[in-house]
C-alpha cells in the first residue's frame, strides 16, 4: 500500500498501462519516474499562466500537424494567446472535433482564459500558448524531444503556472 | 503497440504484426475497419484511372526518382488518407 507522498508522487492512473497492452499487445511503454507537481508560489491573481495542450490547435498559416505519419509528429506550435478561435485550425485525426470546430473553448479554452486575465482572476497570460498532437509512438522522442522543445519555450516566457490539458 | 514492437517485427520479418499496425493506424483502433480502409483507398484510386484521363507521368517519374524512399513513404501514407477523403466515406472522428 503506498503511503501519501507516494500516493501524490503519482501523476498516472493506476493500472493504466496494462490496459493500454490489453487493448494493443506489445504496447510497453512504461514510466517509472514522476515529475512532482510544483505547489503555486503566489495567488493565480497575480500569476503569469502559460497553456499546453495536445489538441492539435494552431494558427491557420501554420504548417500542419502531421496527422497521418504512422509514428507521430513530434512538432509543436506557437498560438498567441491574444488569437481568436477564427485565427486558429485543428488538425487531428484521433479525436472527435465536431463540438470543437463550433466552439474551439470546449477543447482549448483560448476565450475563457482570455476573459479571466481580462477579469484579473489570472494575473497575465504568456505571449504564447503551445499546441501539439498526442499521437506519438517513439515514446523517448515525445520525452527528449517534443516535451524538452516545449518545456525550453514555455520556460523562456517565465510564467508562473501552467495549464496541461490533455485533448 | 510501442515503436519497439514494430521495430523487433520488423527485424524478424513478422509482416502480420506489421500490418495489423497499418490497420489499425487507418482504422482508428479498429483493424476490420483499417482493412477497408486500404481497401477503399485503392478501389478510390484505381476508378479515377479507369476512363484513362491525362496524369502528369513527368510529376510522378520526376517525384520518384528524385525522393528518398523515406519521403516517398510518407507521401504513400498521406495519398492512403488523400483518396479516403476523395472517396467521400470518411470515418474518423477528426479531420486532417
Amino acid at each position: 500500500m503506498a503511503n501519501s507522498s507516494e500516493k501524490d508522487s503519482q501523476q498516472l492512473r493506476p493500472g493504466l498501462w496494462q490496459t493500454v497492452n490489453e487493448r494493443y499487445p506489445g504496447s510497453m511503454i512504461t514510466k517509472e519516474t514522476f515529475v512532482l507537481l510544483a505547489k503555486l508560489k503566489k495567488p493565480l491573481s497575480k500569476s503569469h499562466l502559460s497553456f499546453v495542450s495536445t489538441a492539435g490547435v494552431q494558427p491557420k498559416n501554420s504548417m500542419p500537424f502531421d496527422t497521418v505519419h504512422p509514428v507521430g509528429d513530434y512538432t509543436f506550435r506557437r498560438v498567441p494567446s491574444n488569437s481568436k478561435p477564427a485565427d486558429l485550425v485543428i488538425h487531428q485525426l484521433k479525436y472527435p472535433t465536431r463540438g470543437a470546430r463550433r466552439d474551439l473553448n470546449v477543447i482549448f479554452p483560448i476565450e475563457r482564459l482570455q476573459e479571466l486575465a481580462d477579469e484579473k482572476f489570472i494575473g497575465e497570460l504568456s505571449e504564447n500558448f503551445y499546441s501539439f498532437i498526442g499521437y506519438n509512438m517513439n515514446p523517448e522522442m515525445l520525452e527528449q524531444t517534443l516535451a524538452e522543445n516545449i518545456a525550453d519555450a514555455v520556460e523562456a516566457e517565465k510564467p508562473d503556472a501552467v495549464l496541461m490539458s490533455p485533448a | 503497440m510501442s515503436l519497439q514492437y514494430l521495430k523487433d517485427a520488423a527485424r524478424e520479418s513478422d509482416t502480420e504484426k506489421l500490418i495489423r499496425y497499418v490497420r489499425l493506424h487507418f482504422g482508428d483502433g479498429n483493424e476490420a475497419a483499417g482493412r477497408k480502409e486500404i481497401d477503399k483507398a485503392w478501389i478510390e484510386a484505381l476508378k479515377l484511372l479507369l476512363d484513362v484521363p491525362p496524369t502528369d507521368r513527368e510529376f510522378i517519374f520526376e517525384t520518384l526518382q528524385s525522393k528518398d524512399a523515406s519521403t516517398l513513404a510518407h507521401l504513400f501514407f498521406h495519398l492512403h488518407f488523400y483518396f479516403v477523403k476523395h472517396s467521400g466515406e470518411w470515418i474518423h472522428d477528426g479531420e486532417l
